[in-house]
């Protein structure tokens, strides 16, 4: 290999994004933000760095493995770079913002970086584009969130969407209501992850039947809310239950064309996660489109944390979902075009791109270099002319 | 809504098969005759099921087929899946065929002397480095792994380390080459494994098939 190749080597999971993805990048990341926006959700827009100190308290716990660190040479503390910014909405909205009104709507976007990839999702840098809805405990926020979530993609155009809601703390609640030791825990949490109904089985010893039934009525809502309704549950699990279903319900009533599953027993990639919490997919998709749920926003000097819910929308995943961009309209002006004309064009919507030196006299040779150039017009005896080959 | 698209089910190659064949009878699945011939080239195969096709290839991959969203549906032993750990695997079924047994094993002159309290390192030759290295950094030990694709019980008598960690049915291939089992470190069965997202977008295509392979295990173990 020459060694100009090596030297364009990126370190594993970093991408250089290129034309024309990089405009249809932030078309769409545009386009989420003003649906936030026009919800009544107002942008904030936190730093890359912080200190570890600030970053990986409360929520940002659960991050601490995923982030890349950095010694600031001025105070000599240690930073994190950022692998999560609901984290740092967090820490703003119990903060800065702690006198705000509530329910306070905040949304982000920007990129994160984490310091390993997963298979779904390999890269190491990605952006997330997410709204938060802090200081509410009722279901009504948990709908609101999800809803939102759903109506952003459904806007930018993605369509047969799947809502997953999950409950990750159903499973801990329950295992201490009934006494179980650490080890036994530790043990039914990894069988009860993999869905292992064999295993689930062996570790839950006398309450494999409540625990089977959890399993049995992972799958589409309608089924599940009323399986789960059924379920002989103790005190603090049935609380947590009964506001899954609720939630499960009235997104139903109010979004009945998703595909709506309930999975009680979920936890993975839900580590902060304190109540209902989701994910959104599409069948056929790699990794997620969207994912987030309800969490405890810990001031960071301590004291009591606020409610809150949020989710995140993944935006690799969705321009993977989308494809590749619409062609844009990008005419080539010949030399000499004067400036009223190329600014005509672009008020009309155009894309103008100049060809300094090539006059367009020769009209084949000029639609050739529109052609060169990835132009989809050429502007020929002064209109617009198609230069593509259909 | 996902009529149109197909569910892909991957099953290993080699001697897995002539156990699954039953049961895949039992919930309902035929393939077309080609998927019985060893010789075809053939590597997907249609079924009697419109819209579900069968892929054979090698045990170890069916994990990462199906942990990758390629196939939804596969049939893996958990030795696989303890080897590679992917959390966007779900085993909801064990099938309750290909059983055998993880083990580490050694010479038998070198149990006579050995004192495995006293390491800080061992050198093991196995095709399972990821399960090797967990076992043994459960007790402190640090593992250094020869990955080998086969033949591992060569890798003791010709010097490459001393132990070995590999899959164990009768004892027999360990006792001809003068090799002792020292330590089970997990039973094995083929599992039923499916794709987390699959799961969540196609449940009900994909509990029709758990629960037909559910429903033909209980026959073959109701008829043993």
């Amino acid at each position: 290999m020459p060694p100009a190749d090596s030297n364009a080597l990126l370190p594993a999971g970093l991408h250089d994004v290129l034309p024309p993805d990089a405009d249809h990048a932030a078309d769409v990341q545009e386009a989420l933000r003003q649906c936030f926006r026009a919800n009544g959700y107002e942008r904030i827009k936190p730093p890359l760095i912080e200190f570890e100190t600030s970053l990986l308290i409360g929520a940002g716990a659960a991050m601490e493995r995923e982030t890349f660190r950095l010694m600031d040479p001025v105070s000599r503390r240690m930073m994190g770079l950022r692998s999560d910014i609901t984290v740092q909405i967090a820490r703003i909205a119990t903060s800065r913002l702690a006198r705000a009104p509530r329910p306070l709507r905040i949304s982000y976007d920007g990129d994160v970086t984490r310091v390993t990839g997963n298979n779904q999702r390999p890269e190491r840098q990605f952006t997330q584009v997410g709204a938060e809805l802090i200081g509410v405990e009722s279901a009504g926020a948990d709908v609101e969130a999800i809803l939102l979530a759903v109506s952003a993609l459904s806007q930018i155009g993605i369509e047969n969407l799947c809502v997953d809601l999950s409950l990750p703390t159903l499973v801990p609640a329950l295992m201490d209501a009934l006494g179980m030791d650490a080890e036994t825990q530790s043990r039914l949490s990894q069988a009860l992850d993999r869905k292992d109904a064999t295993q689930t089985a062996d570790v839950a010893g006398d309450h494999a039947a409540t625990f089977a039934a959890l399993l049995d009525l992972c799958g589409p809502a309608e089924a599940g809310i009323d399986a789960l309704t059924k379920v002989d549950l103790p005190a603090p699990a049935r609380r947590e239950a009964d506001r899954l279903v609720e939630v499960a319900r009235q997104v139903t009533a109010q979004a009945p064309e998703i595909t709506l599953t309930i999975d009680p027993v979920e936890k993975r990639g839900l580590e902060y996660h304190t109540g209902v919490s989701f994910m959104i997919l599409k069948p056929a998709l790699r990794g997620e489109l969207a994912g987030g749920g309800r969490y405890l926003a810990e001031p960071v000097g301590g004291g009591d944390g606020e409610p809150a819910t949020g989710f995140t929308i993944y935006l690799d995943t969705v321009l993977r979902a989308l494809g590749d961009p619409p062609l844009a309209l990008r005419i080539l002006l010949p030399a000499g075009v004067d400036v009223a004309t190329a600014s005509n064009l672009r008020d009309e919507g155009w894309i103008t791109v100049p060809a300094l030196d090539v006059d367009g006299a020769n009209p084949e040779a000029f639609a050739d270099e529109a052609r060169r150039l990835g132009c989809s017009h050429a502007l020929i005896g002064g209109s617009p002319h198609p230069v593509t080959a259909d | 809504m996902n009529a149109n698209q197909p569910l892909t089910i991957a099953v290993p190659k080699g001697r897995i098969l002539s156990e699954l064949r039953p049961l895949m009878r039992g919930a309902g699945l035929e393939p077309e005759a080609a998927f019985d011939d060893d010789s075809a080239r053939q590597l997907r195969f249609a079924t009697n099921v419109p819209g579900v096709e069968l892929i054979r290839v090698r045990s170890f991959d069916v994990a990462t087929f199906v942990a990758f969203g390629a196939a939804q549906i596969g049939v893996a032993g958990n030795d696989i899946i303890m080897e590679f750990d992917y959390p966007d695997l779900y085993v909801p079924l064990d099938l309750e065929i290909g059983k055998c047994r993880v083990s580490v094993a050694e010479p038998l002159e070198l149990r006579a002397t050995d004192d495995p309290s006293r390491w800080s390192h061992v050198r093991v030759a196995t095709k399972y480095p990821a399960i090797t290295r967990r076992h043994f950094a459960a007790r402190g030990v640090h593992a250094e792994c020869i990955k080998l694709n086969g033949a591992m019980e060569l890798a003791p008598t010709l010097g490459l380390c001393r132990r070995i960690v590999d899959l164990v049915s009768t004892g027999k291939t360990l006792e001809a080459n003068g090799l002792v089992e020292v330590e089970k470190i997990a039973d094995v069965t083929s599992r039923l494994i499916v794709n987390r997202a699959a799961m969540k977008t196609r449940p009900t295509e994909i509990r029709h098939w758990i629960d037909g392979f559910g429903r033909a295990v209980q026959a073959v173990r109701h008829a043993a």
